[in-house]
C-alpha cells in the first residue's frame, strides 16, 4: 500500500514544497509558542458551524468545556447536546437570561487555498484551435478565497423542547437550509426518549459536520460520500437528511442509540425525486479506561432505497414521482479513543448498492450483460493530538477499495461494458493543525492550516477541483492535492 | 518553482502573526497561578488517586490541565472565583458568584461548620452540579478526571495542608414521617425562628430575607421551599438533614447542630418537605390529609412573643 | 555587737534571694487615643425587624463604627504590644461575648490566640453568630433563645468581623492577638498596658475604620512609658 503513495519522484515533487510549508509552520509554532504546560499561546468546503459561542456566553463556560477543539465536541458537550442544549440545572430557560444573550452564531473562514489535479483532459493548444488534441494535463488553481458561511441558531424553545435552524450559504451567498428541526427532549421524563423532526445531521459517532478539516480535498470523508463509477445513487452518509429520529442516551451519555426514518432524497427539499424511505440505526457505548480517558465504540447501519426511473408525461419525467425503488446499504462500526493527548477515530464501512442502482438501469428494463451489484469496503483512521486546549494537530488516512464492480473487468459479452477492478479506489491523506489564539467565552477564532492529497483510480477525486471531465485513462491514478490556510472564526 | 514566492510570503506572514500576538494579554489570560508551596496535592476518592499536577509531564488528564479546559472561565486562573465570566454573574438576579477556592470554605459538606469538607463531599458537589447556578453537573467526565479536579481544587488553598477535613457528622436512621413528627418539626421551625429568613411558609420572604449577604458581601436569597426545586446540596432527606446540621459555610445559613437533637432533626426534615407544596412527597400527602381533618387548629408560624 | 554580725549576713542573704527572684514586672505603657478632623456622624440603628429590641432601645442606639468621647477621644481602639515581647502561654480564663438587646457586648472583644472564648445569648429570639475571618476557619452557628453558650477559640491572630445574618445591623469584632498585653480604649480614649518587663516595644493601635498605627517605646525597670495615638478621621465611612 505504501508504494501507492510513494509514486516515484512525482510524489516527492508534489508533496515536498507543500509539506515543507506545513511542517515549518508547525515547527515554528512550537518554537515561538511558550511551551509551559499550563500556558500556551499559542473550503472552500462550506464551513459547517457547529460551535455556538452563544452557549458559552449563556452559561459562562469557556469553549474548551464543551469542545475538544471547536467544532469537535467532547463528551461533556455531547451530553449537553443530547439533553437538547440543556445543562439540566434549572437554569436553561432563556426567558430571564441577560438580554445580551441571543442564540445566534455565524461562522466563515477567509482563506488562501491551492488545488492541483493531474490526469485531466486538457487541450494541447488552449482554445482548441486547429491541430489541438486532448492531452493528459495538470490543472492548478490558487488564491485568496472565502469559505461558505453558516448562520446558526439553536437552543431551547421551552423546557425540554429544543430547536436548530441553520441557513447556510456557499461562498457566493447562495443559501440553503443545512438543518432545521424541533426536538422533543426527555419525553415521558426519560432521557431515553427524544424525538426529532425536520432536517438534521445523522447521528454519526464521527461527525463530518463537527470535524477539523476544511480544505477541498480534506474537508470531507471520502467514505461518507462515495458512490462507484456509473452508480445513480445520490446518497451520502455525511449529508443532512430529512425525517424523524428517535434517540436516547444514558445519564452521562455513555450509552447512546438512535433510530431514524428518512426520506430517500438525501436531504433535498421540494420532494425532487421519489417517494421512498430510508432508515438509519446507530448505537454506541463508552467506558472509562483509567487515566487514559473515555473510550467509545459504536456501530451503524443505513438501509435505504432510491428510485431508478419515474413516471412521465409525454416522455418528460414528473418531479417527485420516482419509482422502481431499489435498495442499498451502508454498514460498519467506528470508535473514538483517547490515549493521553491523542484521540483516535477509526471507522470501517461496507457499502452495497443494488445492481440497478449500480448500473444506472431503470428497473423496468433489462440489465446489460455482466451487470452486478457494486460493493466496497473502506475505512479511515483519524488522529488528533491536543497539545493544549488551544492547539490541535490532525491527520487522517483513508482508503476505499471496490470489492465488486458493477461490471467485470473483461466484458461478459461482445459490446458489454467493463470496468477495471480497481476503478474508483481512493487513497486519501490529510494533515493539518488548528491554533486557537483566544479561548474566550464570547467568540471563537482559529488559524487553520491543512494539506490534503487524494488519489482516485480512473475518476476525479471527490471535491478535487479539476475541470470535471473524466481522466483520459480509466486506470490512471488521478492525484488531487489541496493546501489550505485560513482564519476560521465564529461569533 | 513559481510556487516559492507564495510559500515564502505565507511563511513570513505566519511568523509575523506569531510574533505580533505573542506578548498580548490573550496568552496571559489562561495562565494558572498556584498559591500553595507544594505541587503534590492529591485526592483519594472511590479507590482512585487524583493528582493536581502529576509528574510535571503535562499529562492532559491531570487536575491542572482539566481545570484549564473546564473550570477556568468562571473560577479563574487563581482559583479565586474571578474568572473572565464571573463579573457577569449577577447575584441580585440570583446568579451566585463562582466559589473562591483559596479560602477553603465550602457550602456542601458532611462535616461540621468551620471545617474542611471531605474529598467525597467535593466529588459529589462537582458530579451533581449546583441547581439554579452556572455550575453544571460534570458527570460526563470520568471518575478519574473528577478526582484529578478535586486535587486541583485543594491545591488552591493552603488550608488543606494545615488542616485535615473534619469527621463527617453521624446521621441516625430516619424516623417515620408521621403527623406527630411533622407537627413537632413545625414547632421547631417556629421556635428556632427559621422563618426569620425563610418566611412562615418557606417562601424565602422572611423579615430578614432581603438584607442577607454572603461572606463576600454579595446579596443572597434564602431557599424558597415552595418552588420544590432541588437543594443546592442534593435532593434527598439525608441531604436536607445535612444542610441544617452542618450549615452552608460562606452563606448566612448557620449550623443548628448545637440546638437540635438528631432525632428532632428528622422531624424538622419531615416538616420542611411539607413546605415544598409543588413536590409530591409522602410527607406532604400525610400532612394535607391531617389538615383536612383538623381545619384551623394550628397556630400560625412567626408570632413572636411581645 | 554579735547580733549585728548575725543580722547583716541574714539581711544580705535575704536581699540576694529577693534580688535573684526579681521584682514582678512593673513597667506600664499608658496613653490616650484621640482624633483630628471631623468624625462621621453615627446613624441611629433601625431595629424594626426585631420589635422587642426596637422597643427596648427607644430612642435608638447609634451604630458603633466610630465612637468618640469627650476631648476628641476615640473609643474601641485596640492597643497592644506587637513586637519586643516574649511569647507567653495563652491565659486559660475564658473571655465572654454577649448578644444582648440585638447588640454585641462588648463591641470589640480582645483576646489572646487560643484563649477560650464563650459566646452567650441573652435575647428571647434566635441569633446566628457568624464570624468572618480570613486567616482562621469561618463558621456560622445558630443560637436560639435559651441555647447553651458556644465554646470556641481562635488559633491565628486576626481582627475578625462578627455579624448576625438575621439582624443585619449587629456588628462587632474579635481582636485575636499574639500577646496578653492589650487594652481597648474607654470612652475617654484611655488605655493602660501593665506588667511589662523592661525593654523596647512596638505598640500598635487598631481602629476598625482607620486601620493601624504603630510606635516604638522603651520601658525602664520600674518605669512608666506614655504613648499617645492620634487618628486622622474623615467625615464619611466609605
Amino acid at each position: 500500500m505504501l508504494s501507492e503513495f510513494v509514486d516515484g519522484k512525482r510524489l516527492a515533487g508534489r508533496l515536498l514544497p507543500s509539506s515543507f510549508f506545513m511542517l515549518s509552520c508547525m515547527i515554528l509554532s512550537f518554537i515561538f509558542i511558550d511551551a509551559k504546560p499550563a500556558y500556551t499561546l499559542p473550503l472552500s468546503h462550506p464551513g459547517s458551524v457547529r460551535a455556538i459561542p452563544a452557549f458559552a456566553r449563556k452559561y459562562g463556560l469557556p469553549c474548551s468545556a464543551c469542545h475538544t477543539a471547536w467544532p469537535e465536541l467532547n463528551w461533556f458537550g455531547q451530553a449537553f447536546r443530547d439533553n437538547g442544549y440543556q445543562l439540566m440545572n434549572d437554569r436553561d430557560s432563556p426567558i430571564w437570561q441577560n438580554p445580551s444573550y441571543f442564540p445566534i452564531t455565524f461562522r466563515i473562514t477567509p482563506n488562501w487555498h491551492r488545488e492541483n489535479t493531474n490526469h485531466q483532459a486538457v487541450d494541447s493548444i488552449p482554445g482548441g484551435g486547429a491541430g489541438s488534441v486532448l492531452v493528459d494535463g495538470t490543472v492548478r488553481q490558487h488564491g485568496f478565497d472565502l469559505s461558505g458561511f453558516d448562520l446558526w441558531t439553536a437552543g431551547t424553545l421551552f423546557k425540554n423542547i429544543s430547536f436548530s435552524l441553520l441557513p447556510s450559504a456557499d461562498s457566493t451567498g447562495a443559501f440553503h437550509f443545512e438543518n432545521a428541526f424541533v426536538r422533543f427532549d426527555n419525553l415521558f421524563n426519560s432521557r431515553w426518549v427524544n424525538l426529532r423532526f425536520g432536517k438534521f445531521e445523522l447521528d454519526n459517532l464521527i461527525s463530518e459536520k463537527r470535524f477539523l478539516f476544511l480544505s477541498a480535498n480534506g474537508g470531507l470523508y471520502q467514505l461518507y460520500h462515495f458512490v462507484p463509477v456509473g452508480d445513480s445513487n445520490t446518497f451520502g452518509l455525511g449529508d443532512n437528511q430529512l425525517g424523524i429520529e428517535l434517540a436516547g442516551h444514558s445519564i452521562n451519555s455513555y450509552t447512546r442509540y438512535s433510530v431514524s426514518l428518512l426520506s430517500s432524497n438525501d436531504g433535498q427539499v421540494g420532494l425532487p425525486a421519489n417517494r421512498g424511505y430510508d432508515t438509519y440505526l446507530t448505537f454506541s457505548q463508552a467506558f472509562q479506561l483509567g487515566s487514559l480517558g473515555l473510550q467509545r465504540f459504536g456501530a451503524y447501519a443505513y438501509i435505504g432505497e432510491r428510485p431508478t426511473f419515474s413516471q412521465t408525461t409525454s416522455g418528460a419525467p414528473i418531479a417527485g414521482t420516482g419509482i422502481g425503488n431499489k435498495s442499498f446499504y451502508r454498514v460498519g462500526f467506528s470508535g473514538d479513543f483517547f490515549f493521553g493527548k491523542f484521540e483516535f477515530l477509526p471507522l470501517y464501512m461496507h457499502g452495497h448498492d443494488n445492481v440497478f442502482l449500480g448500473t444506472a438501469t431503470p428497473s423496468n428494463q433489462p440489465l446489460l450483460p455482466g451487470a452486478r451489484a457494486p460493493s466496497w469496503n473502506g475505512g479511515f483512521v483519524e488522529t488528533h493530538y491536543y497539545y493544549s486546549p488551544q492547539l490541535v494537530l490532525t491527520q487522517r488516512v483513508e482508503l476505499i477499495r471496490m470489492a465488486q464492480q458493477a461490471f467485470p473487468s473483461t466484458p461478459a459479452a461482445a459490446g458489454a461494458p467493463s470496468i477495471p477492478d480497481n476503478q474508483g479506489n481512493i487513497n486519501a491523506y490529510s494533515v493539518g493543525f488548528r491554533w486557537y489564539p483566544i479561548m474566550f467565552s464570547r467568540a471563537g477564532l482559529a488559524w487553520h492550516s491543512e494539506f490534503s492529497i487524494v488519489k482516485s483510480i480512473g475518476t476525479l477525486p471527490l471535491s478535487g477541483n479539476g475541470n470535471g471531465l473524466p481522466p483520459l485513462s480509466p486506470t490512471a491514478g488521478v492525484w488531487s492535492n489541496s493546501v489550505f490556510t485560513g482564519l476560521d472564526f465564529d461569533f | 518553482m513559481k510556487r516559492k514566492p507564495i510559500f515564502v510570503a505565507l511563511f513570513a506572514a505566519s511568523l509575523i502573526l506569531l510574533f505580533a500576538t505573542r506578548p498580548t494579554q490573550c496568552f496571559a489570560q489562561i495562565d494558572i497561578h498556584i498559591h500553595t508551596a507544594t505541587n503534590a496535592m492529591e485526592s483519594h476518592i472511590h479507590g482512585l488517586t487524583g493528582e493536581a499536577f502529576g509528574d510535571g509531564q503535562g499529562r492532559p488528564d491531570v487536575g491542572a490541565q482539566l481545570y484549564r479546559r473546564y473550570c477556568i472561565g468562571c473560577h479563574g486562573p487563581n482559583g479565586d472565583g474571578n474568572g473572565e465570566n464571573a463579573m457577569w454573574f449577577d447575584p441580585t438576579m440570583g446568579f451566585a458568584k463562582p466559589r473562591d477556592f483559596t479560602l477553603g470554605v465550602f457550602k456542601c459538606r458532611s462535616t461540621p461548620t468551620g471545617m474542611l469538607p471531605t474529598e467525597d463531599d467535593l466529588f459529589d458537589s462537582i458530579t451533581r452540579g449546583f441547581v439554579n447556578t452556572n455550575m453544571p453537573s460534570w458527570r460526563p467526565l470520568t471518575e478519574q478526571e473528577r478526582a484529578n479536579l478535586i486535587a486541583m481544587v485543594k491545591a488552591f488553598s493552603p488550608r488543606w495542608q494545615a488542616e485535615k477535613p473534619g469527621a463527617p457528622i453521624t446521621i441516625p436512621p430516619e424516623t417515620a414521617p408521621t403527623v406527630e413528627s411533622i407537627l413537632h418539626g413545625r414547632e421547631l421551625f417556629d421556635k428556632i425562628q427559621c422563618w426569620k429568613c425563610h418566611g412562615p411558609e418557606g417562601r424565602g420572604d422572611g423579615p430578614s430575607a432581603l438584607t442577607l449577604t454572603d461572606t463576600k458581601g454579595n446579596p443572597i436569597r434564602p431557599y424558597d421551599f415552595t418552588t420544590g426545586e432541588r437543594f443546592k446540596c442534593g435532593a434527598s432527606n439525608q441531604d436536607l438533614y445535612r444542610i441544617f446540621m452542618t450549615g452552608l459555610d460562606g452563606t448566612p445559613m448557620p449550623s443548628f447542630s448545637d440546638n437540635i437533637k438528631p432525632e428532632e432533626a428528622w422531624d424538622l426534615v419531615h416538616f420542611l418537605r411539607t413546605l415544598q407544596v409543588t413536590l409530591k412527597t409522602r410527607e406532604l400527602a400525610t400532612f394535607q390529609t391531617w389538615l383536612k381533618g383538623h381545619p384551623n387548629t394550628l397556630k400560625p408560624i412567626g408570632q413572636e412573643a411581645p | 555587737m554579735q547580733a549585728r554580725y548575725v543580722l547583716l549576713p541574714v539581711l544580705f542573704a535575704l536581699t540576694v534571694t529577693v534580688a535573684s527572684v526579681g521584682p514582678a514586672p512593673a513597667g506600664t505603657i499608658e496613653g490616650k487615643v484621640t482624633y483630628t478632623g471631623t468624625p462621621p456622624k453615627m446613624k441611629p440603628i433601625d431595629m424594626s425587624k426585631e420589635p422587642t429590641c426596637a422597643k427596648e432601645h427607644n430612642p435608638p442606639l447609634l451604630s458603633e463604627n466610630v465612637v468618640t468621647g469627650p476631648g476628641n477621644a476615640l473609643q474601641y481602639v485596640v492597643v497592644y504590644i506587637s513586637a519586643g515581647e516574649q511569647s507567653a502561654q495563652p491565659p486559660s480564663e475564658p473571655v465572654r461575648y454577649d448578644q444582648k438587646g440585638c447588640m454585641y457586648v462588648p463591641h470589640i472583644l480582645a483576646m489572646h490566640t487560643n484563649q477560650p472564648l464563650q459566646i452567650y445569648t441573652d435575647d428571647p429570639f434566635t441569633h446566628n453568630i457568624h464570624p468572618m475571618p480570613k486567616r482562621n476557619p469561618e463558621w456560622n452557628k445558630s443560637q436560639p433563645p435559651g441555647a447553651a453558650p458556644i465554646d470556641t477559640k481562635w488559633a491565628n491572630p486576626e481582627f475578625i468581623e462578627v455579624k448576625c445574618n438575621i439582624h443585619p445591623w449587629m456588628h462587632g469584632y474579635f481582636a485575636v492577638l499574639n500577646t496578653s498585653h492589650y487594652a481597648v480604649t474607654d470612652n475617654e480614649g484611655n488605655y493602660s498596658l501593665k506588667g511589662l518587663p523592661p525593654g523596647k516595644y512596638t505598640v500598635t493601635a487598631w481602629q476598625e475604620q482607620y486601620s493601624t498605627q504603630s510606635q516604638e517605646v522603651t520601658v525602664g525597670p520600674t518605669g512608666a512609658a506614655s504613648v499617645n495615638f492620634v487618628f486622622k478621621v474623615t467625615p464619611y465611612l466609605y
